[in-house]
């Protein structure tokens, strides 16, 4: 084994392959993807760890926590906030202002009810507002109304300005409103205000979650899917394509059927149908998420396994004439045995191309699926986002669409060097 | 097993001991498969109709131009493709229509070695996994006694025992078709097909390989089918030899004093075809005109009628008899066997 891999590291592919720059980068982008979608998991695993062992609850460590199934779903600060900090116009952040001052005053206009105290009440209420790890200053009810009724007249005045975003002098005002109305929460610090501004680094969406949380939560969801189809999808398109052309007959005659057949079909319709024919069955439950994705995996794993299969049927084909074939034929082995051992190993290269490309095309067609709303359902994805993201773009709001689109962006690119290194450092007449 | 490295001429047939290997009428055509239904169009008529028969110990040629059918016979006689028509003893048994698993204990009986060096060996298998792998499969040697049979037969073979981890790429062509020996040795076979083994080498490299397979052969007591297209390596290394042409056996004869010996006008051609390596020893060239007729669509008669300068009207209707002339020498020609025998006379 270690024989193996070192051999592997000093053949003359990854010779090739490592002098390639752009390749390595983009290895090591891939790599980092793979990272955090494992991240992620494992938290998620550990979360659910703890949740039924009471071994550790993972939530204690807000740094590890930080990006979790839970974490993507969690409202984190007001709805569709620009990320970078951006200031939005000065009406829309005398909105947010306007916002945050309704929330408590609902709290504060609450009565007495049952044997409840009213106090007991609205501190209640008040401990539930949040806006992530944002709170209600903690003090006494009294002298937080008060300071809550001042801050509210200094609102007024500014909202009685006829245009805002015209009156220069507005500003310094708006300015102090903001300090006031920030100064009737607290501010987390330390590690939990790191990760808040984390959080908003890219904004929110419509429901106060985290767009940053969400699109890099995504990894994981495409990472997931582009593993198991283009395993599954490669394994199943080799051996049959390997089975067809080595043993011809009708075995080959069935294969190429199939794949014709299926081919002649327009992918995407054909991941319509067989996705939707999930809908309302186990795999299509709520409760469920974690069967969520299987759905996809089957259609893209029946639709996607034609690529390989043609390009290793030919390549089979060919070496199937090789004398080393014939000279194994020759020594008695079963037809079995020359096929898995002299055969196949043989078109690993080419495996490892289709497996990059499919990888990508998996992402893709997750995205393109889960806009259409054939995809994933529930949870978060990139196409989720870009589909929640059409209204917002109407209205000029581009932060979820652009995360979403810039994170599959980069990881799609990098598929794409590393698939054409590949390409390279396995083909013997490239020089380079 | 006999060990006599030469019986010249081919002795008659002892009746005790069948032939190794005799073949009978053996006929491939290969379909050429096309139109909208994808059925046989045309039939490549690569081996038609050949009856040979090869004695233990014994080294036969098979020469002739490319595509006359030599390959495809070496690859017929120890089933590496199934034949169309015909039949296949060898050593007293039928094995014409045995299945794949029934050949398999005769496979460790007949092995094969190819012409190109650089694709009869798996590229991703070292020296040792490929003879391993043979040796074990057919439990030649016992396990603990597998690394030492490996090196010896590294050793033998002419390579160093050091190189037995490297892959084939690391090899050069003559290297590489010293390891497609070994493994064709490996599982101890009495029969071996050597299909034109030196052709892809440099002229140097031939002579090693010729007499590393000489040697060999003495001291294995091999039997050879040597394929070939140069008559020079078939009567250096060959007890007998049969000239194909276009799918058929024109001429058996032994190679002691071939030229003297050459009675088909094809083997004649053949013969003078090679350079004389001797500048001052002219000779006027006999040089064959036309192209050898497809194998597709072969004429009726004698298939070298479209080339032969003593073609008769015989020789277009029927395809002349195989006649023996002397010992160890059998010809198929209505222009040489007439005087001979008559042709009625059959």
């Amino acid at each position: 084994m270690l024989t193996g891999l070192k051999r592997a590291w000093e053949s003359r592919a990854a010779r090739k392959f490592r002098r390639n720059r752009m390749a390595v980068a983009a290895l090591a982008v891939i790599a980092l993807y793979l990272a955090v979608g494992l991240w992620v998991l494992s938290v998620d695993g550990l979360k659910a760890l703890g949740d039924s062992t009471g071994w550790w609850n993972v939530r204690s460590a807000p740094l590890v926590d930080a990006l979790s199934t839970e974490q993507a779903g969690a409202v984190v600060g007001p709805l569709e906030e620009p990320g970078f900090g951006i200031k939005p116009r000065p009406e829309e952040r005398l909105t947010a202002v306007k916002a945050r001052l309704d929330d408590l005053g609902k709290a504060f206009r609450l009565r007495a009810r049952g044997g409840e105290d009213r106090e007991a009440r609205i501190r209640a209420a008040l401990a539930e507002i949040n806006y992530g790890a944002v709170r209600v200053a903690d003090r006494p009810v009294e002298e937080l109304r008060a300071q809550w009724e001042a801050v509210k007249r200094q609102y007024d005045t500014i909202a009685e300005s006829p245009n805002l975003d015209r009156d220069p002098a507005a500003l310094p005002a708006l300015r102090d409103l903001e300090a006031a109305t920030a100064a009737l929460f607290t501010e987390p610090g330390g590690v939990r205000g790191f990760l808040q501004d984390f959080r908003l680094s890219l904004g929110t969406d419509r429901q106060g979650r985290s767009i940053m949380v969400k699109a890099v939560y995504s990894i994981k969801v495409a990472i997931q899917i582009g593993l198991v189809v283009a395993i599954v999808a490669t394994l199943l398109g080799a051996l049959l394509g390997a089975a067809g052309a080595f043993f011809g007959g009708w075995v080959d005659y069935f294969v190429v059927w199939l794949y014709s057949t299926l081919s002649s079909l327009p992918d995407l319709v054909l991941l319509g149908v067989l996705v939707f024919m999930f809908t309302g069955s186990v795999f299509d439950d709520v409760n469920r998420p974690y069967l969520s994705l299987v759905p996809l995996y089957v259609a893209m794993c029946l639709t996607f396994w034609i690529g390989p299969c043609r390009i290793i049927r030919g390549e089979v084909l060919k070496i199937k004439e090789l004398e080393y074939v014939q000279a194994a034929t020759a020594i008695g082995f079963s037809r079995l045995y020359v096929l898995i051992r002299h055969a196949l190993p043989n078109t690993l290269h080419l495996m490892f191309i289709n497996f990059s490309l499919l990888f990508i095309a998996a992402i893709k067609n997750e995205v393109v699926l889960s806009f259409l709303g054939l995809g994933v359902k529930s949870g978060t994805s990139w196409g989720l986002m870009i589909q929640e993201s059409t209204q917002q773009v109407i209205n000029g709001f581009y932060w979820q669409i652009g995360a979403a689109t810039a994170f599959m962006f980069v990881l799609v690119l990098a598929f794409n060097i590393l698939s054409d290194a590949l390409q390279d450092a396995f083909d013997p007449k490239h020089v380079g | 097993m006999s060990a006599a490295p030469g019986i010249q001429p081919a002795p008659a047939p002892t009746p005790n001991s069948p032939p190794l290997l005799d073949v009978r009428d053996l006929v491939k055509h290969f379909p050429v498969r096309g139109g909208v239904l994808n059925t046989a169009q045309a039939k490549v008529h690569a081996v038609n109709g050949v009856s040979l028969e090869v004695r233990r110990g014994e080294v036969v040629g098979v020469v002739g131009e490319s595509g006359c059918g030599k390959s495809t016979l070496g690859k017929l006689v120890i089933r590496l493709i199934e034949p169309t028509r015909g039949t296949l003893l060898y050593a007293g048994r039928d094995i014409t229509r045995l299945s794949h698993s029934e050949l398999m204990p005769l496979r460790r009986r007949m092995q094969i070695i190819f012409q190109d060096p650089y694709s009869s060996l798996n590229p991703r298998l070292t020296v040792a996994g490929l003879l391993k792998e043979a040796v074990r499969f057919h439990r030649v040697v016992p396990e603990r006694e597998l690394d030492g049979y490996i090196d010896a037969l590294i050793a033998r073979v002419g390579l160093r025992t050091e190189s037995k981890g490297k892959f084939p790429h690391e090899f050069s062509g003559g290297q590489r078709q010293r390891i497609g020996i070994a493994r064709a040795l490996a599982v101890r076979p009495e029969f071996l097909v050597a299909d034109e083994p030196v052709s892809a080498l440099d002229v140097s490299i031939q002579a090693q390989v010729l007499n590393l397979m000489m040697e060999l052969k003495a001291e294995l007591g091999l039997t050879l089918l040597f394929i070939s297209h140069d008559l020079k390596v078939v009567e250096h290394f060959c007890d007998r030899v049969l000239v194909m042409y276009l799918g058929h056996i024109v001429e058996t004869l032994p190679c002691e004093n071939l030229h003297a010996r050459a009675r088909h006008p094809y083997t004649r051609a053949l013969l003078g075809a090679n350079p004389v390596d001797d500048p001052d020893d002219r000779r006027p060239l006999t040089v064959l005109r036309g192209e050898v007729p497809s194998p597709l669509n072969p004429p009726p008669g004698c298939p070298f009628v479209t080339r032969c300068p003593l073609a008769m009207e015989v020789c277009r209707e029927k395809m002349p008899p195989t006649e023996s002339h002397g010992p160890g020498q059998a010809v198929a020609c209505w222009a040489v066997n007439e005087p001979v025998v008559p042709a009625s006379s059959r």
